[in-house]
Parts: C-alpha cells; sequence; structure tokens
C-alpha cells in the first residue's frame, strides 16, 4: 500500500514560545484506520487542524515541517482544494449542521465542487444508505438526536467523496449501538480503500484501527496503553 | 383553500409580500390599511400559514409597537383634543389616527413576511440567487437567521440558569435585574463568536467558495399557478395605487 499521507518534522506552536508539535513525523496508508491517542491538551485536534489545512489557513500560529497529501504539499494547496480530498468531522455536530434540511445539508460539499446535479443525487443517497439514515432525508438537522446528528455531519462530509475522513472525537457523543454502528461505517470505508484517521481518548473506540499511535510530549509514537 | 407548503416558488412569495409591504407603506388611510390587513391575512391562511401561531408569534412585538404608536399620537399636536390635563393636551383625534395607522401598518408588514416562512430557507436563497444575488450573500443572510432561535435559547437557557439559584428575576428591582442580564451577556456574547467560528470552518472545510460558481441539487422553476399569482398581485397592485392616488 502506498502512503496517502505524509508529515516530516512537524513543529507547530500558537504563540510562538509553547510548541504543541515537536517534530512530528507520520505515514498514513491509503485505506489504512489509523487512530491516534493522548490525554487531554496533549495536541491531538491541534494536529487534526494542522493535517487538513486549518492551521495555519485560518488558525494561525508558527508552524514548519511538511504535510504532503497524496504527493502534494498542502502548504501549496487552498482550503477549497484540500477539502475536496480530506473531510473532517469534529466533536460538536451542531456547529457543524446549519441547512434545514438533511438533503440540503449533504448536497452543501458537492455544490460548491460543482459536481453536476445527477451526481449529487447519486451522492446524496449513497451517503445516506451509509449511514443508515435514509428514512431522515427530509428533516431538520435540528429535530435529531446528538448521535443523529454526528451521522449527518458524517455523511455530508462523505457526499464530497475525499480520500481521507479525519474524526476529532466524533464517536463521543454516541451511545454504545450508535459506536458499532459507526466501527461498522468505519470499516466500510476501509473496503472502499478510503483512509480514516480518528483522534479519541476512549480506548473502547479503537477496536477496528489498524494502527494506534499516542501523541506524548509532541510527537507521536506505537500506543502501548497507559 | 390551503395551498400545499412549497407549491409555490418562493420568488412569486417575495413578489407579493414586496407587493403588500410597498402599498402599506404608501397609503395612508385606515380604511384601506385595514382591507390591505384582512387581505394579507387571507393570502397567509391561503399559502398554509396557521394565523394562531402567527399571531403568537407577533404578539411579542405588539408591545412595542402600541408604546411606538402611543408616543407618535402623544407626539402629533394637530387635529381635536380627545385627551388633555387642563391646557395642555395629550392625545389629538390625529394622533389617534396616526398611532393606529402604525399599528396597521406593523401588522400588514409582520404577516405579509411570514408568508414568506411558508418557504425553507434553503428555498429563499436559491430563490434570491436564482433572481441574481450572489450566493454568498444570500447564504449569509439565511445563516444568519436560522442562528438567532439558537441565540435565543442560549439566552433562555442562561436565565433559567439563573433563576435555578435562586434569584427570582420578577421579584428583583429592576436596576439589579439589569446587573444580572449583563453577567450573562458576556458569556452568550463569547459563546456565539465562537459558535460562528466553527461553523465557518466547517463551511470552508466543505468547499464553500471553491470556485467563483456553484451548482444546486434543488432547482427552482416557476409554475403556471406562479405566474397567474404574479399577474394578480401586480394588477392588484397597481388597481390599488391608481384607485388610492387618484
Amino acid at each position: 500500500m502506498n502512503n496517502i499521507m505524509e508529515v516530516e518534522n512537524l513543529h507547530f506552536s500558537y504563540d510562538g514560545k509553547r510548541e504543541i508539535l515537536k517534530g512530528l513525523d507520520l505515514q498514513v496508508k491509503k485505506g489504512e484506520i489509523l487512530a491516534i491517542v493522548g490525554l487531554s491538551g496533549e495536541g491531538k485536534t491541534t494536529l487534526l487542524n494542522c493535517l487538513c489545512g486549518i492551521i495555519p489557513k485560518i488558525y494561525k500560529g508558527e508552524l514548519s515541517g511538511k504535510i504532503k497529501i497524496l504527493g502534494q504539499d498542502i502548504s501549496e494547496m487552498k482550503l477549497s482544494q484540500i477539502s475536496s480530498k480530506i473531510g473532517i468531522v469534529f466533536q460538536d455536530p451542531d456547529s457543524q449542521l446549519f441547512s434545514p434540511t438533511v438533503e440540503d445539508e449533504i448536497a452543501f460539499g458537492p455544490e460548491n465542487l460543482c459536481i453536476h446535479r445527477e451526481e449529487i443525487g447519486r451522492r446524496i443517497e449513497k451517503s445516506l444508505k451509509l449511514v443508515q439514515m435514509e428514512s431522515y432525508r427530509y428533516e431538520n438537522p435540528n429535530n435529531l438526536s446528538g448521535g443523529q446528528k454526528q451521522l449527518i455531519a458524517i455523511a455530508s462530509v462523505l457526499s464530497m467523496d475525499g480520500e481521507i475522513l479525519l474524526l476529532d472525537e466524533a464517536l463521543s457523543q454516541l451511545d454504545q449501538m450508535g459506536k458499532k454502528h459507526m466501527e461498522s461505517i468505519l470499516l466500510n470505508l476501509k473496503s472502499q480503500d478510503k483512509t480514516v484517521i480518528t483522534v479519541e481518548h476512549d480506548l473502547e473506540n479503537l477496536q477496528i484501527a489498524d494502527r494506534i499511535l499516542e501523541l506524548r510530549d509532541g510527537k507521536l509514537s506505537e500506543f502501548k496503553g497507559w | 383553500m390551503k395551498m400545499e407548503e412549497n407549491k409555490i416558488d418562493p420568488r412569486t412569495k417575495l413578489i407579493i409580500v414586496l407587493c403588500i409591504s410597498f402599498l402599506a407603506i404608501i397609503v395612508r388611510d385606515l380604511v384601506s390599511l385595514f382591507q390591505l390587513l384582512i387581505l394579507t391575512l387571507i393570502l397567509s391562511i391561503f399559502f398554509g400559514k396557521n394565523f394562531k401561531s402567527s399571531f403568537l408569534k407577533f404578539k411579542s412585538f405588539l408591545y412595542i409597537i402600541f408604546a411606538i404608536a402611543i408616543l407618535q399620537s402623544l407626539f402629533s399636536n394637530q387635529g381635536t383634543a380627545v385627551f388633555s390635563i387642563g391646557k395642555f393636551t395629550l392625545i389629538t383625534d390625529y394622533g389617534l389616527k396616526r398611532g393606529l395607522e402604525f399599528i396597521l401598518r406593523m401588522m400588514i408588514v409582520a404577516f405579509s413576511a411570514n408568508i414568506l416562512a411558508t418557504s425553507s430557507s434553503r428555498e429563499i436563497i436559491q430563490g434570491f440567487v436564482q433572481m441574481g444575488m450572489p450566493y454568498e450573500l444570500a447564504f449569509m443572510v439565511a445563516t444568519g437567521i436560522r442562528f438567532l432561535p439558537i441565540m435565543r435559547d442560549e439566552i433562555r437557557d442562561s436565565v433559567i440558569a439563573i433563576q435555578l439559584r435562586g434569584i427570582d428575576l420578577d421579584k428583583i428591582p429592576i436596576r439589579e435585574r439589569i446587573n444580572i442580564y449583563s453577567y450573562i451577556f458576556m458569556p452568550i456574547v463569547l459563546g456565539s463568536i465562537s459558535k460562528a467560528e466553527k461553523l465557518a470552518i466547517s463551511i470552508e472545510m466543505r468547499g464553500f467558495r471553491a470556485y467563483d460558481s456553484r451548482t444546486s441539487y434543488n432547482q427552482l422553476s416557476m409554475s403556471k399557478l406562479d405566474y397567474i399569482l404574479i399577474s394578480i398581485i401586480t394588477v392588484f397592485t397597481t388597481v390599488f395605487l391608481i384607485l388610492y392616488l387618484y
């Protein structure tokens, strides 16, 4: 398997004084489910933000090192270009959903990427089927439960058909059944050769990961348990 | 007759609302304004709007409208005195008429705007975009409006949290009450800014403004009924205006 993402000697500091990431290296293979664990405040979310370009394109700070997606340096890409390759789902689904219906929510990304209408229709159906939320297509996302909202947030990102899916503790709002459901969704994505990088602090959610790395002192190392 | 929701193009609704609001601003006599209000209410019901819920929503603004109407009445010194203290005339018949006109006008504008609410915000955005408005602008306005109820809920939750700590806001002096509201104001504003920031990141990460144009999954198309309704409202506005002015 080829590396879909490569991170070399990544350093980052928000204020130029305290370094959060200290020379971090990472290689992620295509079709891999990678889990990153770490204690609160170790910089897991910061790392994800760096991987998808939110840092430094939106959140500023001192960043050095290289991040490549499919061989292309993301510092040379616009955020919109990155978004067609990487999708990110955050912990709080309320700050990710803004459309009046689930259908509109899922169509939003492909519409921005100028995808043809018929193809958008197919993607809506496919994404909803994948998260098993077909019957909620015309619902208002506001009326859904936290777990259902999270599934819709994932479907909205999946409809953009990116290569890599980043999950920032996205399973934390789900109950046991929801987590099992999510595991099957991630395995399904893996079977489609999609790459998943998930950041977690709950070890229970990591059973399906191919590899678990621990972020400690600004560097990644193999997770050997706490 | 009740129309099924979404059957009528939001652009048609927008034209109807603009025509009625335009007439409400131009017209300056009570009978005509009352006729317009009746027409607006009939149209609201025609578009499937629940009259009771619309009125309940409007009720919270009624106090402000009445207060403005009374002020307007107090500051109009033309006409015959209706209520005076000594030699000082407080309310005149002209002032009362102006106040009542203001109330009717506001009711017409509010109830007609309510017709637009029978379409989803996405349909309204699409309507504006297909009328030539830049998507970013339409999207920004609709998203802002959509988050107003969320902000209202946050204010309500903060007030409840304060009340659960044993402060009965209805029983404390107004000065202290203002103080308490000032305490909750800052966290609410900061929370809203943080929410807006997260939302903006989500939007950016889903390719917003990736290209100069964008496709749209939902496309609006006007039916024969839309053209008929637009023709009727245009003719009605013109005739009403001619009859009123001449």
